[in-house]
């Protein structure tokens, strides 16, 4: 007796098996067993132990993973607002679209799509005090990567310089959204194209910005092949971004138990702050220009 | 006011600067790659390699870099080809298909989306090695075989934004789901689909952590593992170092020139949504 | 009437072969040639040269065992006990596989490695050095000897020292008996030419350093804190806080930040080969060290060099010494072809390998002569580096949490070595974080 909506049921079911197989697996499954994780001592090699909030107690307490989340939320604050001015500023060149732009869009793009680890790597070595290329041209060692007050913002440099073209892009396609009706109407009443760039583009751009931000955030909270290549966790814990120091607390002091709270702790951050953010610019992108 | 000439100029100088940051770095680790060890050693870095030589590369191809490449790929085609064949299954069922409970999965697809790559490492490499999987093909491929929940909502919004009366035709004319797919909803959905095999190629092709903690030994490496590994083992030895970084990077550069004017475009569709 | 298939079937026809292919593919990439009938045993261990004496050694082995195949894994040392425990802990490791000093515990505590049972022939210190709980934990492959000194002829000469006079040399904090401090600042030249030992020296731009003072543990500081009466481990805790310990360190920071005879800390911190480059390149004209980099700088040196003791400090002459065992996985499928396998790398004939070419020094004591005449034909005097073996030692530290610890010192003594913190307040902090780590 299969009546459509039988019928239909057994159909999407059938479809979303694979995904919902997948997602969980491999995503609400884990998700479990960290919270499990969290509560036991593991060291890889012996038997896993029950501590109860032994873990939580020992990482919310534990100076390096406070240094941790202060460094990945300076990365943050370095990171997300420069890629979206330097992304603002590439795409009001591009578009502008003079001929030739296409190359330069293209070219921009290209650190956005390397291995984060490759460029990392290459990074290193321009950035290395002796033999390195920097180095080479001004003639002289500079500690880019093991003085403290530098590692950091050389960090966050890196990570810019590979997104700035990817953030333009989404930038260059809010701008050439607008109609350019807008624009003539407000040329007709005398605005000259700074003051349409503040009054009519940036608005417009709200939706870009909310998502440049949102993404933006989330990936750099989670950057790590960086810091792997570059620094290893930098200066005395300068570069120590919260992923690279999930990683080191699970594989390098083999504490898995702390590690899965701190990874813990990652998420409800996340969480926090992607909801922040959507509250914030809920209220402030309004419109659909159809 | 400027003239349009000055502010043109302006601009395409400004364009130039961020071009020559953009690209320098990737030429300089070229040259570098093409120079030989003693020649870096005891000149100075930045000369021009007098002969180039491809020496470094050769001896890549000893590092195992050739078998890392052919996992890469291989890793990469197969997980691109799982994930977009399952999401795309399941965001034509979420986008046009009615059964019950079908808005309540989806929100929880939609969940999943906050779940950090990185707080599922460390009970995924548990539950693999659990399994046995450890150090195997699989556990690499497993984990994101099975279709992506960003792939899944960029796809149902476009799916539901195909005209009904495409699909009723469709329909209409005997075609079963799979027809309706293939030929209705695919060709449709080009743009989407183009970005969609694009971000999945290169995340996957640069995926570093979870190959790392899941793999060991020669095996089973990928690209970013050898890369990482040959920097830590032949530290400092730069030329051979850059080398690698270009063997992990062209490729991608590579399928970017080909498909660039696409590519660019899809990302923008994508942003715009 | 359908003839031809209706083309969606086509495509999910196209779609299952690919997939279909490219499964066949990994399938294919999975299996490595697996010889018919054959027995593989894996071998990992991280040094090159010891690698290829290993696979000369398994040609002849399989020639007596026809039925056991033995594969070699290099894993680059770097990494190597990271990617170990994870894959011990997940029953991917190799059947064999190499383990050191500082390592070992935490296996052995938990079952991951065989009982061996101590052959009469096989070098005591190493016996000793990896037995826990009565127990030998793996079958001993090769023993460091002690440190030396390696010199450049070259450098040496156009700074008028003569290799005797650094064969005897004193470190102190007393300058008025410390002879090491100005010998090192007479090969120490600056782009313009003038030593560190002249006015005028541009210690900013250095282009021949003297020598390799560096956080490195078996080539500097355990040596230096030896030969000053220190100690760094006690059992499984650390206790690198005494006086002495100080001493030893603040003499290595300073001839790192104040002498200026040693690449500064940025270049050495995160890379335990830039001094053995810098040597290699001519650009460094001491070099402390042991053996293990002895195969290649035979190898990789152009220009004339020697070996010469270590210095002498205000305990004497103490120097470290260190041992490598081949340890079997409990977890193995096959476990009689492991334990032949085994059998064979503690023997002397297998073990002989290792001195063949230099290699290393093999363990088993019989073999042992095999390194000295390789080294002897080649006019090499290995003699420093056991000489110094008959003084008192420092033991390497080692004990479970090992690793955790050390990972734990790594961002405080980063930090000291660059000159930015001070000695002795750094290691009370670093001896405290270390120990809890350990225990955790």
């Amino acid at each position: 007796m299969s009546t459509p909506r039988v019928r239909s049921a057994l159909l999407g079911y059938g479809l979303l098996a694979p995904s919902l197989f997948g997602v969980v697996c491999f995503l609400l499954l884990p998700m479990l067993v960290v919270v499990w994780l969290s509560m036991y001592r593991w060291d890889l090699l012996g038997p896993i132990r029950y501590v109860g909030l032994d873990n939580w107690r020992s990482v919310l307490t534990d100076p390096s993973f406070g240094n941790s989340l202060l460094v990945t939320l300076l990365f943050i604050a370095i990171v997300v607002p420069a890629q979206i001015l330097l992304g603002l500023a590439a795409a009001a060149m591009l578009a502008r679209e003079l001929p030739g732009t296409g190359v330069f869009r293209a070219l921009y793009v290209i650190p956005w799509i390397c291995s984060p680890l490759a460029v990392a790597v290459l990074w290193r070595w321009i950035l290395a005090p002796t033999d390195g290329a920097i180095s080479t041209l001004a003639g002289q060692r500079i500690e880019w990567l093991t003085d403290p007050t530098l590692a950091l913002p050389v960090v966050s440099a890196v990570t810019v310089w590979t997104n700035v073209g990817y953030v333009a892009l989404f930038f260059l396609a809010g701008i050439l959204a607008i109609p350019p009706q807008i624009h003539a109407a407000a040329r007709i009443d005398g605005a000259n194209s700074w003051q349409r760039f503040w009054r009519i583009t940036l608005p417009m751009l709200r939706p870009t910005f909310f998502f440049v931000s949102v993404t933006g955030v989330v990936s750099a909270a989670q950057v790590f092949d960086t810091v792997y290549a570059l620094t290893g966790g930098g200066p005395a814990g300068r570069t120590d971004l919260v992923a690279h120091s999930i990683y080191a607390e699970a594989f390098g002091a083999a504490a898995i138990g702390r590690a899965a709270v701190m990874a813990l702790v990652l998420f409800v951050i996340l969480v926090g702050v992607t909801i922040v953010q959507h509250l914030y610019f809920r209220r402030r992108i309004s419109y659909d220009l159809t | 006011m400027t003239s349009p000439r000055r502010s043109n100029a302006l601009i395409y100088a400004g364009l130039m600067v961020a071009a020559v940051l953009t690209v320098a770095p990737f030429a300089l680790s070229l040259l570098t790659s093409v120079t030989s060890a003693q020649q870096f050693a005891t000149g100075t870095p930045l000369s021009l390699p007098s002969p180039p030589t491809l020496s470094n590369y050769t001896a890549l191809g000893d590092a195992g870099f050739g078998r890392a490449l052919m996992v890469t790929a291989l890793m990469t085609a197969i997980i691109t080809l799982g994930q977009l064949t399952f999401s795309v299954l399941a965001a034509y069922a979420f986008a046009r298909l009615e059964f019950r409970g079908r808005d309540g999965l989806f929100w929880l697809y939609v969940a999943t989306l906050m779940v950090p790559g990185t707080v599922t490492v460390v009970p995924l490499y548990l539950m693999m090695a659990e399994m046995g999987l450890r150090n195997t093909f699989w556990a690499l491929v497993l984990p994101f075989l099975f279709g992506s929940p960003y792939a899944i909502f960029l796809l149902r919004e476009y799916f539901r934004s195909i005209p009904d009366d495409l699909l009723n035709a469709a329909k209409l004319d005997g075609a079963n789901t799979l027809d309706v797919i293939v030929h209705v909803v695919l060709p449709a959905s080009k743009p989407i689909l183009a970005t969609l095999t694009l971000i999945t190629v290169v995340s996957q092709w640069n995926s570093f952590m979870w190959p790392l903690v899941i793999t060991s030994g020669e095996r089973w490496r990928v690209l970013t593992v050898a890369t990482a590994g040959l920097q830590s083992q032949y530290n400092a030895q730069w030329t051979l170092v850059m080398a690698a970084t270009t063997v992990a990077i062209v490729p991608l550069v590579l399928l970017f020139a080909i498909f660039q004017r696409h590519i660019v475009r899809s990302i923008v569709v994508t942003g715009l949504k | 009437m359908i003839t031809r298939p209706r083309s969606s079937t086509l495509v999910l026809m196209a779609l299952l072969t690919v997939s279909a292919m490219l499964a066949g593919v990994a399938i294919l990439l999975g299996r490595s040639a697996d010889p018919a009938g054959k027995t593989i045993v894996t071998v990992r261990l991280w040094d090159e040269q010891v690698a290829a004496a290993y696979r000369e050694s398994f040609i002849e082995f399989s020639r007596e065992h026809p039925g056991i195949e033995v594969r070699t894994t290099l894993v680059s040392y770097a990494t190597y006990f990271d990617t170990l425990r994870t894959d011990v802990a997940g029953g991917g490791a190799d059947d064999i596989f190499w383990i050191n000093n500082s390592h070992f515990a935490e296996y052995a505590d938990n079952g991951r490695l065989m009982p061996i049972a101590a052959a009469p022939d096989w070098d005591p210190a190493v016996i000793g050095q990896f037995t826990r709980g009565g127990v030998l934990w793996g079958v001993p492959q090769l023993t460091d000897a002690g440190i030396a000194l390696y010199y450049n002829n070259d450098l040496l000469a156009a700074a008028g020292v003569d290799s005797a006079a650094l064969g005897e040399a004193r470190w102190d904090p007393d300058p008025s008996v410390d002879t090491l401090r100005p010998l090192l600042a007479r090969l120490t030249v600056d782009v313009n030419g003038k030593t560190a030992a002249e006015n005028g020296f541009d210690a900013r731009r250095i282009r021949q350093w003297g020598y390799n003072a560096a956080n490195d543990l078996q080539g500097i500081n355990l040596n230096f804190i030896g030969s000053a009466g220190g100690v760094f481990a006690d059992g499984d805790r650390f206790a690198f806080d005494n006086p002495q310990t100080v001493t030893a360190f603040q003499y290595v920071v300073d001839l790192i930040n104040s002498d200026n005879v040693s690449p500064p800390a940025s270049d050495t911190n995160d890379n335990g080969d830039f001094s053995r480059n810098q040597f290699l390149s001519g650009r460094m004209a001491v070099f402390q060290s042991g053996t293990y980099n002895l195969a290649q700088i035979a190898g990789q040196a152009r220009f004339g060099w020697g070996v010469a003791m270590l210095p002498t400090g205000p305990a004497g002459r103490v120097s470290v010494t260190n041992g490598i065992v081949a340890a079997g996985n409990p977890n193995t499928n096959h476990p009689d072809a492991v334990r032949t396998v085994l059998d064979w790398l503690g023997s002397t004939a297998g073990n002989e390998f290792l001195g063949r070419r230099g290699a290393a020094i093999p363990a088993v004591r019989p073999a042992q002569r095999s390194y000295f005449d390789y080294w002897s034909a080649r006019n090499v005097d290995v003699t420093p580096f056991f000489a110094v073996l008959n003084g008192p030692r420092i033991d390497a530290p080692g004990g479970a949490g090992f690793a955790a610890g050390y990972q734990a010192i790594k961002p405080f003594f980063d930090e000291m070595f660059l000159g930015r913190r001070e000695v002795a307040p750094t290691l009370v902090a670093a001896q405290q974080a270390a120990n809890t780590a350990a225990q955790r």
